[in-house]
């Protein structure tokens, strides 16, 4: 549940679902609780930031959620990737479209999980 | 693959796209693990514990692998509700029968996924005071693993791909495969 009890307004119906299983399991989680500046210009200005969707106080892990299809997001793998070198110390996990849809049908939420159906080799392994 | 395992489950097996852990291999490890686990807890009498309802096959097998005197129990909780518009939380349906403060308690699981049911079911537990309480669970799914949870003895770990038999379900079918498969697309697509 969040961490103050407050319900939230989420940016993506796929992170409403999430907080849902979460709260299911009485797990604590931070929504958005932190950006990370990744790039600046020559005067100092931050250029290009990351923002977590979720943060895990107990286990101290970010996660990201994505519905993107895979192909279309280069450059949210670049953040992550510019994320895992300028702070090293920092657990990230990313969840992708398909993951996000496994996690919905395991949960027997079909209908929200069909928003992300993929192709048969995205969906098994692929 | 062994062609005979698919076509014994005829209506079963047309859900399955090919074998990915065979009878064969799940019967070896399982008696390793019970090997290991006879040796560790000799003279400790340990407390098996599952959560139904997946754990079945795995905690029958098991048990007879285990060579040493030992009991077993079961727990159950309450399921997601994915239509209900309550935001309920998971709770303990059915508890253990016996205490199990002072005792040497063996969580089995079938699967761990993302580890919250886990999580929650280890800390009930933990506040009962147990002498030890230690994990096996039979395949080990770490791709979307929120929790880290210690596991003890380990049978597989699992691909990141939707699998089930041996416990293993979809919408409560396919728990009575002998085997592990990989489910067919056209399946959870439906």
């Amino acid at each position: 549940m969040a961490e103050n009890g407050e319900r939230r307004e989420f940016a993506h119906p796929a992170e409403a679902q999430f907080a849902r299983i979460l709260d299911f399991y009485q797990m604590e989680w931070e929504y958005e609780p932190r950006t990370f500046p990744l790039e600046w210009d020559e005067e100092g200005n931050i250029v290009t930031a990351f923002t977590p969707d979720f943060y895990l106080p107990e286990q101290k892990l970010y996660i990201e959620l994505t519905t993107i299809r895979p192909g279309l997001g280069n450059v949210k793998n670049r953040k992550l990737r510019l994320l895992q070198k300028l702070y090293p110390e920092i657990n990230v996990k990313l969840f992708k479209r398909r993951d996000i849809r496994r996690l919905l049908v395991k949960y027997g939420l079909d209908e929200p999980a069909a928003r992300y159906r993929g192709t048969e080799a995205q969906e098994n392994g692929g | 693959m062994i062609g005979y395992e698919l076509e014994a489950y005829g209506e079963l097996a047309a859900g399955i796209e090919r074998v990915l852990i065979t009878q064969e291999q799940i019967e070896a490890k399982t008696r390793e693990l019970g090997e290991v686990i006879s040796r560790d807890y000799r003279g400790k009498n340990p407390l098996l514990v599952g959560v139904l309802k997946g754990v079945v096959p795995f905690m029958a097998d098991l048990l007879r692998a285990i060579t040493i005197p030992v009991e077993v129990d079961f727990i159950d909780i309450t399921r997601f509700q994915p239509s209900s518009a309550q935001h309920g939380a998971v709770r303990l349906e059915k508890d253990l029968n016996e205490p199990i403060e002072g005792r040497h308690v063996l969580f089995v699981e079938d699967v761990i996924d993302t580890g919250m049911t886990l999580n929650y079911l280890l800390a009930q537990l933990h506040v009962r005071e147990p002498a030890s309480l230690e994990v096996c669970t039979c395949f080990n799914k770490l791709t979307h693993r929120l929790v880290d949870i210690p596991v003890r003895y380990k049978g597989f770990d699992l691909p990141d791909m939707f699998v089930v038999g041996y416990g293993l379900d979809y919408r409560e079918q396919y728990r009575n495969l002998p085997f592990v498969g990989l489910l067919r697309v056209e399946v959870f697509q439906k």
